[in-house]
């Protein structure tokens, strides 16, 4: 659950208007801000503008993919975590899937991706700039 | 301190590939030409410089090294006579890179078989691109580097929380500034100027927030794989040892880790998946050594092992080999227990460490024999399962380093 005063912001891109109005709807009843993109066009653009702190990318969409996405995604933000969201689970086997935080297949259950949001979160709060 | 043998008298170069040594005469050409055809085709406009980075060797490495013919020059390094260990090698190469005043530098074993020129541009290229330090990716038969699998990546990515999936690769790329971090570490152990020097770069790397990032090679690494039964060797000792050192020395950094992040990954769209070649192992002898190691080193492992994880060890020692089976919360729990117990022990730390071998046989045991129906793929994805085992292992960590 987000801390009220400091909710997290969650960025869904998916191509399916269905997953990122349920996914809007099941994540913020646990507290945390959405904004939803169709597609990957000016993705890094709106990930610079809206400073999201976690991504959930779905992988086969129309007109991207998923995958080469989370390439451009960690060029430019190299600790911002990534969850890809995928229909299929064939797209683990792809070395490039290496480069997100976690692998969520969907389900109509969000239980697992609220798990692995949580994880995520929790996950990027440690790495700060050492003092060594 | 180093013999130097530089007949082109190169002063300064922006790209450095070290390739450390010990009697590889044999082997050693065969990185070093490919080498030279990565810096020339993929780097030519920067200045560079292979540099063998020897043990002293007395079959002719210095001779097959310097008479390959190669377009960019080459300089021979050496630690003097008596001195050995490939972290020596690599301090050398530290030193040297930071003389040369090196933007990048690339570490190849001079054992490979199947390094292409491509693997110069994808290990230097993301260091040129601002990461600090480039740890190689690689498919690898599901047998290869048990090491690896079964303790270096899980204890690495749960205790500082970074995925690297070959920490002790032994092919890497790092900045100039990261060697002169490198150069300046107190820590540096006897096992560390050995085979503990791979954990320890990746290690250090991640203890310092140094920019990590993962390249994909291409090819399968295709060198000399062992049996894990038959050649463990000195360099579980001192892999293990110099992790153990390491979570000693960076406590304040990874106490605070929870979960773990992944990294970037670069070098793909090579084309079709090459697959590694099989490695074979022995079973029944790992599961002999499994049984004589703890019957021998019975005392000490009892003391060591938390009450719990010798009552489940104890069940584990009546399993036949066809039932056999190690699970992985017991293992997470045996090395942190062994990693508590060469913490809170001053004088018979190789003594805790000759302890942990035999059940590192029975993990790897049982690895085998969980893993022989799988594809490549399927182990990946058991080796995954077994990393959640040890993040989920973390609070115990905590509880008993602490305590």
């Amino acid at each position: 659950m987000a801390t009220e005063g400091f909710m997290k912001k969650i960025l869904i891109v998916d191509d399916e208007e269905v997953i990122r109005l349920l996914y809007a709807e099941e994540l913020e009843d646990e507290g945390y801000s959405v904004i939803t993109a169709d597609s990957g066009y000016g993705l890094i653009e709106l990930i610079a503008r809206e400073k999201p702190h976690l991504v959930v990318l779905d992988i086969k969409m129309a007109e991207h993919h998923g995958l080469d996405l989370l390439q451009d995604i960690r060029k430019e933000f190299y600790n911002i975590p990534v969850i890809l969201c995928s229909a299929y689970s064939s797209f683990k086997g792809d070395l490039k899937s290496v480069a997100a935080d976690y692998y969520v297949v969907k389900s109509a259950d969000l239980t697992e991706l609220k798990q692995k949001i949580k994880m995520a979160l929790e996950g990027s709060i440690w790495h700060k700039p050492s003092t060594e | 301190m180093f013999i130097e043998k530089n007949p082109h008298n190169i002063k300064a170069a922006e790209l450095v590939v070290g390739i450390p040594s010990y009697n590889e005469a044999e082997r050693i050409s065969y990185p070093t030409a490919k080498a030279s055809e990565g810096l020339i085709e993929y780097f030519g406009d920067k200045t560079s410089v292979i540099i063998n980075c020897d043990n002293n060797s007395r079959d002719g490495t210095r001779e097959a090294f310097m008479s390959t013919t190669t377009e960019v020059p080459k300089i021979y390094i050496s630690t003097p006579p008596g001195i050995k260990g490939k972290g020596s090698n690599l301090r050398n190469l530290f030193k040297k890179s930071c003389d040369l005043g090196a933007e990048a530098i690339v570490v190849v074993d001079a054992d490979l078989k199947s390094i292409t020129p491509r693997w110069i541009k994808n290990l230097a290229g993301p260091v040129l691109e601002g990461f600090g330090f480039v740890a190689p990716l690689y498919v690898r038969h599901k047998y290869d580097g048990t090491i690896t699998n079964n303790i270096a990546y899980p204890l690495t990515r749960s205790v500082y929380g970074r995925r690297v999936r070959q920490p002790i690769g032994g092919d890497f790329a790092f900045s100039g500034r990261v060697a002169d971090i490198y150069l300046k570490q107190p820590d540096w152990s006897q096992a560390v100027a050995e085979y503990g020097i791979d954990i320890w770069m990746t290690t250090t790397a991640i203890c310092h927030d140094i920019p990590i990032c993962q390249s994909y090679m291409g090819r399968p690494k295709i060198h000399k794989p062992k049996d894990p039964g038959e050649s463990l060797g000195p360099m579980f000792l001192q892999v293990v040892g110099t992790m153990f050192d390491m979570m000693i020395e960076h406590v304040a950094f990874w106490k605070e880790v929870k979960w773990s992040k992944p990294t970037a990954i670069f070098g793909f769209g090579l084309g079709e998946m090459e697959q590694p070649p099989p490695v074979n192992v022995n079973v029944e002898r790992l599961y002999e050594k499994f049984q004589e190691g703890i019957a021998r080193h019975e005392a000490l492992i009892k003391d060591i092992l938390s009450g719990n994880h010798h009552r489940k060890l104890t069940e584990v020692k009546t399993l036949t080999l066809r039932d056999f089976e190690f699970p992985a919360n017991l293992w997470a729990g045996v090395l942190i227990d062994f990693g508590v117990a060469y913490k809170n022990s001053l004088k018979k730390k190789e003594k805790i460490m000759e302890g942990l071998i035999p059940l590192y046989y029975g993990r790897t045991c049982s690895f085998v024999i969980e893993s022989e129906p799988m594809t490549i793929q399927q182990a990946e994805d058991f080796i995954e399962d077994q990393c959640s085992v040890f993040e989920h292992a973390k609070p115990y960590l905590l509880k008993r380093w602490f305590e």
